[in-house]
């Protein structure tokens, strides 16, 4: 049974509501159902004449949906993670979505509740509980202004619950800045596309939540023993059994920046000559407290770190992972760790997502670089690449849209549209695309411009085969195939939901072991597959909705025109088109729109 | 001649100070194999899972013959 709460903020109203047989065999859960509620939602607007390309995001009309799957909360490895959603993003105007880590999705399950729906607004600031299985609204006005590792520290205390799980926006998703995120576990966040901004215009602080309803298990037996070899598969792959324990994921700033495709000074070169000083391995050695890992997680990339000495001195704080350090420190061409430690600090407790942050300052300082910001605009700020101390200042205003920082939280669209040279955002669909330069992975380029929430890697990872797999980089042969079924798989992965991570040691077969003992019902891999195919083009058909087709599906002229100048990846630009043509023949697709042939063979019509 | 060795992540374990910076200066012949290299520095081929000679991706049974040639060395890795 499905057991989902939809609450109503303007007036208060809780109801359960349970989620059919028949749609979870097609949609399994956490990104699919979602997804496919906000389909119904939008389609239900629609008939009542609105218009869903001109919904404001941060309006009441727009829905945020927190969402488990069938394997979150189980003791299946790694699966302590959520889904969070929102019909239109505030940063890009397409579907808002991020996958978190943490352990708030398997205590949302423990509380009975698989998901939970939020529509319209409330009036004062508002939290929600979730505790022993009673849900209640409660005044947030006292934790309103609260950062969210005083937030859940105050709420942990107040109801008297040390293990409670809290999802919550900071400052930043209280100021409605559009790339603000929802942190849980104090340091991870649903980080792009800002969902924080869209929970903080509903008024909406944060979900406390704590029970004790274990997941209910369909084959408890077969169930376990697959747990066992799935344990033992992931110890044994060096990726998950060593390579990401012992550094997080920031060993890949080596080797990124060793293949010549670390963007820096906003992607206009790919080696950024001091990497090492930002690096997994300089993370470890000088800065690590400790591993963390999520709930249930078996692999523990996350990382405690602190800062002994120096302007950036700190005792505690988590990561940084991979993105944040390459954006917040490569992109901006920096090469100290402590103030990329502080800035992805500022990111945590204000709740902004450090990719769109370090991104957009970066693109500021190549506006700067070609003298197109004012210099009163800047108020005696050196925005000159490698400015460290500027990096941070601008993180935390930027939480508080003050200054220049305004700016940086409307993220680099807007930014550089305001300053006359749109094509210096680095951006898809308004998203801050993160650190690849497909100049020298073709395939991740595809993912890049056709992903539906944007700029964004982890809907289709192709750099797991690109430059930690055997796959030829460079060509662009291939890649539109192996794009497609990495992102679905991927949709797959996050409606199951657990950690794209076990994905570098578990395959398809894999899945079917685990979601056939917990559901019950028999799939084939092939049938999965099918099944996130499905959630990929529902997905898509909803970003149709919202205006987006196949002009949005394109890369920054600099990525398609302007040849790699130096490195590994020398002279390479990105041939968008031909992957392009291959991808939509193969998907089905015309113009970024899903045939009626496709829709009709997913079932989506 | 003269080439010159980085190792990464937990290749690091065997020789610490070695990195992008300062990577491991070593008097080869020229012709030798990569593998021989691998070898010499006292790691199995089996802990090696990427290999770029000058920032290109080789395998270990590539022969070194450029003077000042960088080798780059990783243990399999991932992230995202
Ligand atoms: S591998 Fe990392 S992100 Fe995934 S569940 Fe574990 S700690 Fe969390």
């Amino acid at each position: 049974m499905n057991k989902w709460l939809k609450v109503n903020l303007a007036t208060n109203e809780m109801k359960d509501f349970f989620v059919l047989e028949e749609t979870l065999r097609k949609f399994i859960g956490g990104k699919g159902l979602a997804v496919y509620f906000l389909w119904e939602y939008a389609t239900g607007l629609e008939e009542k004449g609105v218009v869903i390309k001109d919904i404001d995001p941060l309006s009441p009309e727009n829905m945020l949906i927190f969402a488990t799957g069938p394997v979150t909360g189980t003791k299946s490895p790694n699966s302590g993670r959520h889904h969070v959603m929102s019909l239109k993003s505030p940063l890009t105007g397409s579907i808002g979505s991020g996958n978190t880590g943490g352990n708030w999705g398997a205590k949302l399950k423990f509380t009975g509740y698989d998901g939970i729906m939020i529509i319209d607004k409330a009036e004062k600031p508002t939290y929600l509980s979730i505790i022993d299985g009673k849900a209640e609204l409660h005044d947030a006005t006292e934790i309103w202004g609260k950062n969210s590792v005083e937030t859940s520290s105050f709420l942990r205390k107040k109801h008297d619950r040390k293990r409670a799980g809290i999802s919550c926006i900071g400052q930043a998703g209280e100021n409605l800045v559009p790339m603000a995120v929802i942190m849980n576990e104090e340091h991870r966040a649903a980080g792009r596309t800002g969902l924080g901004a869209v929970m903080g215009s509903k008024k909406l602080k944060a979900i406390i939540v704590e029970g004790d309803n274990k997941p209910k298990i369909a084959k408890q037996e077969e169930f376990e023993s697959k747990v066992k070899e799935h344990v033992e598969k992931l110890k044994e792959n060096p990726v998950t059994g060593q390579g990401l324990p012992e550094y997080g994921t920031a060993v890949l700033v080596n080797i990124i920046n060793q293949n010549g495709l670390f963007p820096t000074h906003n992607w206009q070169k790919g080696v950024h000559k001091e990497a090492e000083k930002i690096s997994g391995e300089t993370l470890t050695e000088q800065y690590l407290i400790n591993k963390h890992p999520c709930w249930g997680c078996v692999v523990a990339c996350g990382r405690k770190s602190r800062v002994d000495s120096g302007n950036y001195k700190i005792t505690y704080t988590e990561g940084p992972e991979y993105e944040s350090i390459w954006a917040l420190g490569g992109s901006t061409g920096i090469n100290d760790m402590t103030a990329v430690i502080r800035a992805n600090h500022y990111c945590d407790i204000l709740g902004m997502d450090p990719i769109s942050v370090g991104s957009t300052i970066a693109a500021a300082m190549e506006l700067n670089e070609k003298g197109l910001i004012p210099e009163e605009d800047l108020q005696g700020m050196n925005l000159e690449f490698g400015n460290s101390d500027v990096v941070v200042e601008l993180t935390w205003m930027a939480a508080f849209r003050q200054g220049f920082g305004y700016w940086i939280g409307e993220g680099s669209k807007r930014m550089c549209q305001h300053y006359g040279n749109p094509d210096l955002s680095m951006a898809v669909k308004g998203l801050e695309m993160p650190a690849y330069d497909p100049r020298g992975a073709k395939g991740i380029g595809l993912n890049y411009a056709t992903a539906n929430r944007g700029g964004c890697h982890v809907t289709g990872y192709t750099i797991a085969a690109e430059i930690l797999g055997d796959v030829d980089r460079f060509t662009v042969e291939g890649k539109a195939e192996l794009t497609k079924i990495f992102q679905d798989f991927t949709s797959l992965v996050n409606s199951s939901v657990n950690c794209l991570f076990l994905t570098f040691a578990l395959g398809l077969d894999e899945y079917v072991e685990m979601l056939e003992p917990i559901t019950g019902w028999e799939f084939t891999a092939d049938e999965l597959l099918e099944t996130g195919e499905r959630i990929t083009n529902l997905e898509r058909m909803l970003i149709n909705k919202l205006g987006f087709t196949g002009k949005d599906d394109t890369l920054p002229k600099r990525l398609l025109n302007e040849q790699m100048p130096e490195g590994p990846s020398e002279g390479q630009t990105v041939d968008l088109e031909t992957m392009k043509a291959e991808y939509y023949e193969l998907r089905g697709w015309v113009d970024g729109i899903p045939s009626p042939e496709k829709i009709q063979e997913l079932g989506l019509d | 001649m003269e080439i010159y060795v980085k190792v990464f992540a937990t290749l690091r374990k065997k020789y610490p100070d070695i990195n992008d910076l300062n990577p491991l200066k070593i008097e080869i012949e020229s012709g030798i194999s990569v593998s021989q290299i691998i070898v010499k520095l006292g790691y199995a081929l089996t802990e090696i899972h990427l290999i770029l000679l000058n920032g290109k991706k080789v395998d270990s049974e590539t022969l070194i013959e450029e003077e000042e040639s960088i080798l780059s060395l990783f243990p399999p890795v991932g992230g995202g």
